[in-house]
């Protein structure tokens, strides 16, 4: 009896885990005739236009195919992303909402091939294709592609006395310049001439992209001017202070939206939620775009940034009407949709961009205009097997370089010296 | 239909009753937790077929500083949390343990933080602790602290205010445990000591600590456990920064293992969690024997 009962069990345990960790059968999914429902992968669904836009949109082209968002907080997208695909979920389309994870996904064999579908694509309309180029193999179709311009609020440089031609070109001192005249006022009613939001990325990026240097190379001298400016900034009062908005998360969403801070470097995606507060009346702030600050004696525009795409899940249980979304997302179609409500579509087209431009409430201003087509967008971070290693050590020297627990120099030293031993670069 | 003679029918019966909880148990901790072990050894993404690696893990594990930082943090952490919590439970349990008025509310207020939601309880002290506008400091600026801690903005003092605001948190509810533990003491022996002419310091040494002997031992090893496992507090208030100055183990498993897919590293440095656990608690168990003899 007990014997039985022993094997009964293991029997019973077996079979619980054997159904838990199953995954289904990867679909082939040939042609989609008569109605199918593919699942999408998405984050904060509520909060993020584009995903709904692109939805609807592709509703109506294609009536036969039904579209259902995997809703994900955004903050947990890449963790979530990462399990569902070891547990062998079958979801078809994954959003790859950012490069380093793509390349993790693809190299791991865990993404169908688009390398057809990518050929078909013009590569000088979308230079962000290339991007997703693996040796000669393509597992993802970017469809939006975020940089970095600067925000600025046009109230306070009324008040200020500023001209906002001014912000065509600016260089990074005249920035800081800039900056400590738009700060005003005391405790808390403090206006920051600019707020620098706690990601490396605000002073690491740009560095990187503006004088060329590489951030995996393990040698950061070049961090230097750039690390100069923003400790000059928080020292002299123009900048919240690094060590205030980490302790206490404070975001550059509320810091601009609520005018504490008259000018903010940030994504283009920030675009699409100031709208978005504006037309709910949770905003109030008059906002313009300028292009991204520039190191001194350079004539063209460089920013840096990271194009969002989608990729069909090697165990997508409907492949073919996957594909036929991701491609309709990353085309003409689904560019015309996502600029509608704000978002920097992937495909650089005049008829797009019109779009965009004539949306009520986005800047179309010349000085917007400019900060808008920028002459090279570098990506944030280069992918390598070892780019998200370097960026962890990345970021710990940051944090201890902009609290000031380690002066400038030595913290450049530790950044290069970790990055060299702990990863062998 | 065959019946079940008497004993064998208790137990089928016990059987059945823990059978759903085993099977959750089985499924959910103990078949990962041994499986911890065997991936140990393996090179697998969760993905790829694992390839048998040996101590390669653990010889990585030894050469990386990070973890090296992590488990000297740990150590920190448990070193001042450990001591500090079961103090303050325990004067607190003393001090409600008499006929005060009040007393169930101030138990209830004690008992509260332990069941406050932990973010809740991050901000609010991420909140207390800033360095320039926070109450922590402007009260250190009043009493003449001319340049107070920046807590936890700053590498030395980031842990500490980890410690602080966990001790608050957990003294509730082992509070509540002494509570339990000071009320199975017979006031008998109070009333004789007093008689003898004890007074209330020799009463408390001589009667209460040793009385609650078993009850201390249950408390040390409980925290000696959540300590070296503390994750959550340290990941909403700090999330190991800043740089790695709160970064404990249980974050380095967490982003080796689910962030970065690196399951056999990560279960490596889970074994090394777990055996650091083991021996402290092999420790504490043969103190407490020899202090019964």
């Amino acid at each position: 009896m007990k014997r039985h009962l022993i094997t009964t069990i293991a029997v019973a345990t077996g079979s619980v885990l054997l159904a838990a960790c199953g995954g289904g059968s990867p679909g082939a999914g040939g042609d989609p005739k008569g109605p199918v429902t593919i699942k999408v992968s998405v984050w904060n669904y509520a909060t993020t236009p584009e995903f709904k836009a692109l939805i609807d949109g592709f509703k109506a082209a294609e009536p036969s195919i039904t579209v259902k968002p995997v809703d994900i907080l955004a903050e947990d997208y890449a963790r979530k992303l990462t399990a569902m695909l070891a547990g062998g979920d079958t979801t078809d389309v994954l959003t790859m909402k950012n490069v380093i994870d793509y390349s993790r996904y693809a190299t791991r064999n865990q993404l169908m091939p688009l390398t057809g579908e990518a050929k078909a694509v013009d590569k000088t309309a979308v230079p962000a294709l290339s991007t997703y180029d693996l040796d000669g193999k393509y597992f993802a179709l970017p469809y939006r592609q975020d940089f970095w311009v600067l925000y600025y609020n046009k109230t306070l440089l009324k008040k200020a006395g500023v001209d906002e031609k001014t912000l065509t070109n600016l260089t990074w001192p005249q920035y800081a310049e800039l900056a400590g005249k738009l700060t005003s006022g005391t405790g808390a009613s403090k206006v920051h001439g600019t707020f620098l939001q706690t990601w490396r990325s605000v002073v690491q990026a740009v560095s990187a992209a503006q004088t060329g240097g590489d951030q995996l190379g393990g040698n950061y001298g070049f961090f230097k001017d750039q690390y100069a400016l923003a400790l000059g900034l928080q020292r002299s009062g123009a900048a919240l202070p690094f060590a205030t908005a980490f302790t206490q998360k404070i975001t550059y969403k509320s810091v601009f939206s609520s005018g504490k801070a008259a000018t903010l470097p940030m994504g283009t995606w920030y675009a699409s939620t100031l709208l978005a507060d504006k037309a709910s009346g949770k905003s109030t702030v008059d906002w313009g775009m300028a292009p991204m600050p520039q190191i001194a004696g350079s004539s063209k525009v460089t920013t840096f940034g990271s194009p969002t795409a989608f990729a069909v899940n090697k165990k997508a249980k409907n492949a073919a009407a996957a594909k036929r979304f991701v491609t309709w997302a990353s085309g003409p179609e689904g560019a015309k949709a996502i600029a509608k409500v704000g978002v920097v579509p992937a495909l650089n087209d005049p008829a797009v961009r019109d779009i965009y431009f004539g949306l009520d409430g986005i800047p179309n201003d010349p000085i917007a205009k400019k900060a808008l087509t920028p002459d090279d967008v570098k990506l944030e971070m280069p992918i390598s097997d070892t780019s998200s290693d370097v960026d962890q050590i990345l970021t710990e020297t940051h944090q201890l370089i902009m609290t000031g627990e380690k002066d400038l120099d030595a913290g450049l030293a530790e950044m290069s010296s970790r990055v060299r031993s702990e990863v062998g670069r | 239909m065959r019946r079940f003679p008497g004993p064998r029918r208790t137990t089928l019966a016990g059987w059945t009753f823990i059978l759903p909880g085993f099977l959750g148990f089985a499924a959910l901790t103990l078949v990962p937790v041994m499986a911890t072990f065997g991936l140990a050894f393996l090179d697998w993404d969760s993905y790829s077929t694992p390839e048998w690696v040996g101590l390669a893990n653990f010889e990585r594990l030894a050469a990386n500083p990070t973890f090296w930082t992590a488990l000297g943090n740990t150590v920190f952490y448990a070193a001042g949390h450990v001591p500090l919590t079961l103090v303050a439970s325990l004067g607190l349990a003393v001090l409600l343990n008499r006929r005060i008025r009040g007393v169930q509310y101030f138990r209830t207020a004690l008992f509260f933080p332990y069941i406050t939601s932990l973010v809740a309880v991050a901000i609010v002290w991420n909140l207390l602790f800033d360095p320039d506008l926070g109450p922590v400091n402007q009260l250190l600026r009043a009493l003449g602290a001319g340049d107070p801690p920046g807590w936890t903005s700053s590498t030395t003092w980031a842990m500490p205010a980890i410690i602080i605001a966990s001790v608050w948190r957990d003294m509730g509810y082992y509070m509540v445990l002494y509570l339990a533990g000071l009320q199975t003491i017979p006031p008998e022996l109070y009333e004789a000591a007093e008689v003898d002419g004890a007074g209330a310091w020799q009463r408390f040494r001589h009667i209460t600590v040793p009385s609650l002997r078993t009850m201390t031992f249950f408390i040390l090893i409980m925290l000696t456990v959540s300590s070296f496992k503390v994750f959550d507090l340290v990941q909403v208030m700090t999330e190991g920064g800043p740089g790695r100055s709160t970064l404990v183990l249980s974050q380095l498993i967490f982003r080796e293992g689910i962030t970065e897919g690196r399951f056999g590293y990560s279960s490596a440095i889970a074994v090394v969690l777990f055996a650091v656990v083991l021996v402290l608690t092999m420790v504490q168990f043969g103190f407490s024997r020899r202090d019964e003899r």
